[in-house]
């Protein structure tokens, strides 16, 4: 190995994840700096509706592809979505497990896994990036970043790929590519909507405790 | 447009209170859009308005957050464009914000409901409606409606004289059939009684039946009750405006009545929007314990059939009839089965529309829609939605628990020559009620 990819999965990585881990500090401090609103009010809905159910049904949302109108009228885009977040957590695994557990990409059939789910998200990447410029409601609603974050997490789905086996006979032109990559996003992701995640139980558990106290959460069909 | 280009006083004005009206919710939903388009077809004005993402719910949101992320925010303070973050700096830039949160969002809630990551544009929509009020940029209809009740404590501008008269002969009227004086019928300022009933505005000027069906209940049912002679409007267009002082007055007003009178609850009459400010969100604007039980008319009247305080006959409502779930009693406050428990009481052919409860689409009228003519076009495009809900319930009558809605549908109705007629609750339990 040589000694710039050994930095790369590294020096390099170590010092990305530092940098993102005070930079997130610093949002979330930011963030809680804000008054949270309340009710004064009494509860209202159906007895049994509590702040702490709604709370809890807002947060698993994200589970529940029919809770939802959006995903239950869209099976297709709610696979999208689970593919490609399955694919972010691959890569940043495969991210941790290169330097520091290399002897379990030993496993064919787990470097086939990685592949497998990496390159579906990559994919779905694809599918993501044509439907983003190819829809005019999508057009109105993207900013710059939005479409660089796209891009940037695509590509580096396709450089988890190659990277998977941890193979350098051929040239470690890949490997390189991956952690440097790797490096960008974690140094990225916090200026970006890719951070979306480090708010995501904030919005929903406030949502849902409001919700819930209000006895929408759990919604009722009928 | 430069940053360095000087700013309105108004421009100015509303950037320095939107940092004192954010909160860490409204933050959240402000920071956390991921621009996914998971919300897009949730929202009326989008789908009666193919081909136009003008109307889709996080544009719409974009508008207000640019300006959070141009100067709240740190990523559009130092990368302005990469976020789109941007500002305001004309009165005709604060015009266009306007166009924007209260001509094409009726602040129904049902992008919230669609969103995966939990983001309220109606919640920061009211917000940016609120700013824009307080330096005076608002539709003329908002301006009259909230002169009228910050000066008369009625929306409606209704004096007390024309309030109480109406009461008295609503209470003639029922003299004969009920074989009570009037002052029993409808009790004015009866101090330490069980409910004291509060109205919408509207019930006095256009649909004073409902006074008077919902009386008849009261009476039938030996209730121990009255209406305030003042502080008797439980709507707020406080709500509508996104003013808090406003929406804290009038809540107030009516709160202090009620302990004035020394009654033990307040009922609320059928109105989504007046039961959301009265009975969620006035204790807050108002900053106000509420040292009483408050509960919808919905909820009473269930209670009468439930405990045999009234009976009734169902089959005296026999043609078929739908709901429409107003916004706010659904997706603001949890009040979806009530409505169809009563009305599974008091009528033999009830027919769900679809979607329903929390799920159904605004009648158009909604965020004070109905007070603000200039969008009226539009409204009434965004109608197409409701138009096509109600029809396929093939039934000829619409029921609602809400006043606003029953203005909104009626327009829809008329509009879209459905032929239908729109009701409430109140007014079929009255019919289905024996009276012994
Ligand atoms: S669904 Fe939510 S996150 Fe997605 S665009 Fe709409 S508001 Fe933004
Ligand atoms: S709150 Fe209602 S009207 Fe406003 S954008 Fe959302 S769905 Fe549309």
């Amino acid at each position: 190995m040589s000694d710039l990819l050994h930095f790369s999965e590294h020096g390099l990585q170590e010092g990305a994840l530092l940098f993102m881990a005070l930079v997130y500090t610093t949002r979330i401090i930011w963030f809680l700096r804000f008054k949270a609103g309340g009710d004064r009010q009494a509860a209202t809905g159906a007895p049994g509706t509590t702040p702490m159910k709604g709370a809890v049904y807002s947060l698993a949302n994200i589970a529940l592809p029919w809770g939802m109108e959006s995903t239950r009228r869209k099976p297709l885009l709610y696979a999208q979505f689970v593919i490609f977040h399955l694919g972010v957590v691959a890569a940043i695994s495969l991210s941790m497990i290169i330097p520091y557990a290399d002897w379990l990409l030993e496993s064919t059939i787990l470097v086939r896994c990685f592949q497998a789910i990496i390159g579906a998200a990559f994919v779905v990447g694809i599918i993501r990036i044509i439907r983003r410029v190819g829809s005019p409601y999508m057009r109105a609603i993207s900013s710059p970043d939005d479409y660089f974050s796209l891009v940037l997490l695509t590509v580096w789905f396709l450089s988890a790929v190659l990277a998977a086996p941890n193979d350098a006979t051929g040239g470690e032109g890949h490997l390189l590519t991956f952690f440097i990559l790797t490096a960008f996003f974690l140094i990225y992701v916090p200026f970006s909507k890719i951070s979306h995640y480090l708010y995501y139980p904030f919005t929903r558990y406030y949502l849902g405790k409001t919700m819930g106290y209000r006895g929408v959460y759990p919604v009722r069909r009928g | 447009m430069s940053e360095k280009q000087e700013r309105s006083h108004k421009a100015q004005k509303v950037l320095e209170r939107m940092g004192q009206k954010l909160n860490r919710q409204m933050v959240g939903s402000l920071v956390a859009c991921v621009h996914c388009g998971m919300c897009t077809e949730s929202c009326h004005y989008v789908l009666a308005n193919p081909g136009d993402p003008t109307y889709a719910p996080a544009y719409k949101a974009d508008r207000i957050r640019k300006l959070f992320k141009r100067h709240f925010d740190w990523t559009g303070r130092v990368f302005p464009w990469w976020v789109k973050a941007g500002s305001v700096f004309t009165d005709a830039d604060l015009e266009e914000l306007k166009d924007i949160v209260f001509g094409k969002c009726t602040n129904c809630r049902r992008c919230t409901m669609n969103c995966p990551m939990g983001v309220d544009l109606a919640t920061f929509n009211r917000m940016a409606r609120g700013l824009l009020v307080s330096v005076g940029v608002m539709p003329e209809g908002v301006a009259v409606v909230s002169k009228d009740q910050w000066e008369t404590g009625n929306q409606m501008g209704v004096l007390k004289e024309d309030y109480v008269e109406t009461l008295e002969w609503m209470a003639e009227e029922l003299e004969e059939e009920l074989g009570a004086p009037a002052a029993d019928i409808i009790p004015i300022d009866r101090p330490d009684c069980d409910v004291v009933y509060s109205i919408n505005p509207r019930e006095v000027k256009y649909d004073p039946r409902s006074i008077a069906d919902a009386a008849k209940i009261f009476h039938v049912a030996g209730e121990s009750w009255t209406m305030p002679s003042e502080g008797w409007d439980m709507t707020n267009f406080g709500l509508f405006s996104g003013d808090d002082a406003l929406g804290g007055s009038v809540s107030r007003r009516l709160y202090e009545k009620v302990s004035e009178l020394r009654g033990k609850r307040l009922v609320i009459s059928e109105c989504g929007h007046g039961y959301r400010s009265t009975r969620c969100e006035g204790p807050n604007w108002a900053q106000y314990d509420v040292p009483f039980e408050m509960e919808s008319s919905v909820i009473t009247m269930l209670r009468y059939i439930k405990d045999g305080r009234i009976k009734v006959d169902k089959t005296r409502n026999a043609q078929p009839v739908t709901y429409h779930d107003s916004c706010n009693f659904a997706r603001s406050c949890g009040m979806v089965e009530e409505p169809r428990e009563l009305l599974n009481l008091v009528c033999t052919d009830f027919r769900e529309m679809y979607p329903n409860r929390a799920e159904n689409y605004c009648c158009t009228g909604g965020g004070g829609a109905m007070s603000m003519s200039e969008y009226t076009p539009q409204r009434l495009k965004s109608g197409k939605v409701k138009a096509e809900q109600l029809k396929a319930t093939n039934t000829e009558v619409v029921i609602t628990s809400c006043h606003n809605c029953v203005d909104g549908l009626t327009d829809v109705i008329r509009h879209y020559e459905l032929g239908m007629e729109v009701t409430q609750l109140v007014n079929l339990v009255a019919n289905a009620m024996v009276i012994e």
